[in-house]
């Protein structure tokens, strides 16, 4: 069979299979087993279980689970809800300032946390019910915690990250620098949006309060400050000092996730139990589907049809500003109704070829794809964090009050990808500099 | 009938206690980890086994874990149409969404019984500096398809049940 054929053949039956509902993990597996005995038959099957067995022993991979149990120790240790109380009490003089506030502990959140759905459902909880409360616009309220809380794919540590990384081959703790600024520049667009906005129409928000607050309470609120601080500098600072890898420093971090609940008062067996079970699911879900896409991926690989699918780009004489927005195209394409991490997987592996024959940066790449993540996380109808909002929207807002709110932070997205597009710098400076530091 | 439901829920509850058993894992990897971190950083006494058997206890951490995660649904699948069937013809495409997992969890066992024989006959080592015997985590390969298989047979019948409009039978 050509491998075009057999391209359309296999993308074609993933959809198709996809549809009906069946675990992507289960759809790539039984994909990967029904062409390979396609094409190569029966004895050709043991490709499964070698794939299998690379997926277990992946020392990259390890990193998944102790981030996702430093997240999840985190969100039980009642840190979220101090933050949230200081963050109350410094920004309520500023136009829009708990919409503002919203925004930072998000990029708190997502600088401790590399999971989104956790800076959304603890919002959704805490910041919504505040905002309605005192008066501000609704779409703005939901808009902010959407799109705040998807921040945490970029700023690492993130779990997406590390699965691109791995799939590209190149280091997690470079793919990390790399998310700092643009997610910085992201979180800064929101809040100039939010402050712009409810300066220009004042009834967005509800006038600044004026309630004295001793300055004792003030400072004194700030101590909540002080663990995450002091959790994202040990974990990112030990990557970057060159003591500890990244997966490492997740280790690291888990331990600093478990001091801050003791001293939080929230260190139980109940809370530890809950976290270990919530890590093991995200974890089994993700790595099951890395099984089935390495092996799916790999017999396209193996019938020639990453080679000929460039060379069939390369023949096509584009430029090479246009195979890259045409690539941007299918990942958002995709990113409508396949997984994050799904995509990464199936994608990247095509598509890195073609990357370093138009001489494109794998890591500036990666933020691009980073940021298509972010949008394809809050467009409707089947955004994730749409669903993590949908079960804490109060009675009376709609899902298309949902949708509508969060239009203003797309376009925003794309005014910062199309920035990053531009200036390649901004992604690149700091993982350059830093990268010499990093233990390999 | 009631021999079919107790099969149901006996393998259910054992492939919950593994998914347990399994969540505890990632501790023991924190520990070992950690204390790689502390030796080498502050003692300058790295170990060549801590991050190995890291590694090694992934494979177990997940693999043991997946067969339950069927059970509730903790695999991310698309739903935009599968939300939108009758409880019925939901049934119907549930079968055959099993029946294609029981047939693959038998080729996957097939295929992964002689390698993990090998491995035992041979006393497999990783050929690390550390050199442990890597035979137990493939073994697991075929033990965990063979778990797979078992729930995915539950999870067949209870989805047959539901055809014939018995709700209450999903254990």
């Amino acid at each position: 069979m050509s491998s075009t054929l057999v391209f359309s053949a296999m993308f074609f039956s993933l959809l198709l299979l996809l549809l009906s509902g069946m675990p992507l993990a289960f759809v790539l597996i039984s994909l990967a087993v029904l062409f390979t005995i396609l094409l190569w038959g029966l004895d050709a099957l043991v490709l499964t279980v070698l794939q299998t067995y690379d997926v277990m022993t992946s020392d990259v991979l390890l990193a998944i689970p102790l981030y996702v149990l430093m997240a999840s120790i985190l969100q039980r240790s009642g840190i979220i809800e101090a933050l949230y109380k200081a963050m109350e009490l410094w920004f309520r003089r500023l136009p829009g300032g708990l919409a503002v506030g919203t925004i930072a502990i998000c990029t708190v959140m997502a600088a401790m946390t590399g999971i989104v759905g956790a800076a959304v459902a603890a919002m959704g909880i805490l910041a919504l019910p505040s905002m309605l409360r005192r008066g501000y616009d609704e779409k703005m309220a939901l808009g902010v915690i959407c799109a705040g809380g998807t921040l945490g794919i970029l700023i690492p540590p993130s779990i997406i990250t590390i699965v691109y990384a791995a799939t590209a081959q190149i280091s997690v703790g470079k793919m990390f620098a790399a998310g700092i600024v643009p997610g910085m520049v992201l979180s800064g667009l929101y809040v100039s949006y939010v402050v712009i906005r409810t300066m220009l129409k004042p009834s967005l928000a509800p006038a600044p309060d004026n309630i004295e607050v001793g300055w004792l309470e003030m400072f004194g609120s700030l101590k909540s400050l002080f663990l995450p601080t002091l959790i994202v500098f040990s974990v990112l600072g030990s990557i970057y000092a060159g003591i500890a890898t990244p997966t490492e420093a997740a280790a690291v971090g888990v331990v600093g996730a478990m001091l801050s609940a003791m001293l939080q008062g929230q260190f139980t067996t109940a809370n530890l139990s809950d976290a270990a079970m919530d890590t093991l699911r995200v974890t089994t879900m993700i790595m099951w589907i890395t099984i089935g896409a390495k092996i799916f991926v790999s017999i396209f690989t193996g019938t020639g049809g990453a080679d000929s699918l460039l060379m069939f780009i390369e023949n096509l004489e584009l430029n090479r500003w246009l195979v890259l927005l045409s690539m941007m195209g299918i990942l958002v394409l995709l990113g409508l109704f396949l997984d994050e991490i799904g995509i990464i997987l199936l994608c990247v592996p095509v598509f890195m070829p073609i990357i370093a024959a138009f001489g494109f940066d794998p890591v500036w790449f990666g933020v691009l794809f980073l940021i298509t993540a972010q949008m394809a996380y809050i467009t409707p109808p089947f955004g994730y964090t749409l669903f993590y909002i949908k079960g804490v929207l109060p009675p009376g807002i709609g899902m298309e009050t949902v949708y509508r709110a969060i239009l203003p932070f797309l376009v925003l997205q794309i005014l910062a990808l199309i920035l990053f597009m531009l200036f390649p710098d901004l992604v690149t400076w700091l993982p350059n500099q830093l990268s010499q530091r990093l233990v390999s | 009938m009631q021999i079919l439901n107790g099969y149901c829920q006996t393998i259910t509850q054992v492939n919950r206690w593994l998914a347990i058993a399994a969540s505890s894992l990632v501790f023991i990897m924190v520990a070992v980890i950690s204390y790689e971190v502390v030796a080498r950083y502050f003692f300058d006494a790295p170990t060549i086994w801590a991050l190995e058997l890291s590694t090694l206890l992934l494979g177990p951490y997940f693999l043991l874990a997946g067969p339950y995660f069927l059970h509730t649904a903790g695999h991310v699948n698309v739903d935009i149409l599968y939300s939108k069937l009758s409880p019925r013809i939901a049934a119907i495409a549930d079968t055959g969404i099993y029946a294609v997992i029981v047939l693959i969890s038998c080729i996957l066992i097939y295929q992964s019984i002689p390698i993990a024989q090998n491995s035992i006959d041979s006393g497999e080592t990783s050929f690390s500096s550390w050199n442990p015997v890597i035979w137990p985590v493939k073994t697991l390969i075929p033990v965990a398809f063979s778990l797979l298989l078992l729930q995915s047979i539950a999870e067949l019948l209870t989805a047959i049940q539901r055809i014939g409009g018995r709700e209450e039978a999903r254990a």
